[in-house]
């Protein structure tokens, strides 16, 4: 988000001039996965109903709640992917620096394990 | 640093600005959704052959056009305080370092382990050398340790002023008379730039700040202490 994007790299893409679906995480996701979901309602109702005015207002109300659904449930596992993330570089670190010590996670996770 | 026409935050370099990234996502999602319902409202109205200049009663939409603001209302709050607070935590910091704002420079005191005091200027656009940023450059960077907790002490020998730096969610008024404190931790090792933030003279925006963040143990072996 920060550096100017480089050669290679997606362009900056901004719906509505301000929300940046290619380097916010889960957004083009959830906006893609809020647009078939918008299809699918505003057509099946359409296809029950056979009343487009109404299908339209289903098909927008479709794509907010399946957007906003998605982006939580999509932010949420985000969460803690970082979070397992932040744990294994932790440990890594660990690792390399009290490898052979008595300070050794592994040391002491096959001590406990053979007790 | 911020790149030419950038409008969007600068990547995070301590926890807090990376939640701080992760709060402005959403709300800029739920923003979006808002003015999306907006927009599709404004082209219904637009576009209506429909007329009725007798409504007077809608309980129905008003009961839902005033529970749901409310209800994103909420859902922007929540993770908003809950930042709040953690910005709040102070968590046992390492080094205290001074900042003390002046007509237009910054002093730093480095007092834990010695008495280090020095003035950071900004680099006249004469004495820069040839890959040094104009306006943003000083003389005196302030030299930090990374992933260590830190407390900066600021406030100011005159008027107004505000120590921040934008990648590491940092903005804190320097108050003359007053001690504002902010802590942090960066997790990164760089040079990271940040600017005056309030209005102090004809100078305000030549007053840049510059921090320089290197691995504690190179920190520790005192290159700040051998200036």
């Amino acid at each position: 988000m920060a550096a100017p994007p480089e050669p290679g790299e997606p362009e900056e893409r901004k719906l509505l001039g301000f929300l940046d679906v290619e380097n916010t995480p889960c957004a083009r996701h959830s906006i893609l996965y809020g647009s078939l979901g918008s299809v699918v309602a505003g057509f099946g109702h359409f296809l029950f109903t056979s009343r487009i005015r109404r299908s339209c207002d289903v098909g927008v109300g479709g794509f907010i709640l399946v957007t906003l659904g998605c982006w939580f449930h999509c932010r949420y596992n985000y969460a803690k992917q970082r979070i397992q993330e932040r744990i294994a570089r932790e440990e890594i670190k660990k690792k390399i620096l009290y490898e052979g010590t008595h300070l050794d996670p592994e040391r002491k996770h096959n001590g406990s394990s053979s007790n | 640093m911020a790149h030419a026409a950038q409008v969007g935050l600068q990547d995070a370099t301590s926890p807090i600005m990376e939640e701080l990234i992760t709060f402005h996502d959403h709300a800029l999602m739920v923003i979006f959704l808002i003015c999306f319902l907006v927009l599709y409202a404004l082209f219904l109205t637009l576009t209506t052959k429909l007329t009725n200049t007798n409504i007077s009663d809608a309980q129905e939409m008003e009961t839902v056009w005033t529970i749901l603001p409310a209800i994103i209302l909420v859902l922007i709050a929540l993770p908003s305080l809950r930042i709040l607070y953690m910005t709040d935590e102070v968590n046992d910091p390492s080094l205290t370092i001074k900042s003390i704002g002046h007509q237009w420079y910054w002093t730093y005191e480095y007092t834990d382990y010695g008495g280090l005091i020095f003035n950071s200027y900004m680099l006249p656009p004469l004495f820069l050398e040839p890959g040094d940023l104009r306006l943003l450059d000083v003389d005196n960077r302030v030299v930090l340790p990374i992933e260590t907790p830190i407390r900066m002490m600021i406030t100011s020998q005159d008027v107004l002023h505000s120590w921040a730096v934008p990648t590491l969610g940092l903005k804190t008024d320097a108050i003359p008379g007053r001690l504002n404190q902010t802590t942090f931790t960066a997790t990164r090792p760089g040079v990271y730039y940040g600017q005056c933030s309030e209005i102090c003279g004809a100078n305000h925006s030549f007053m840049p700040i510059v921090l320089e963040l290197i691995p504690l143990k190179i920190f520790e072996m005192g290159p700040v202490f051998t200036l």
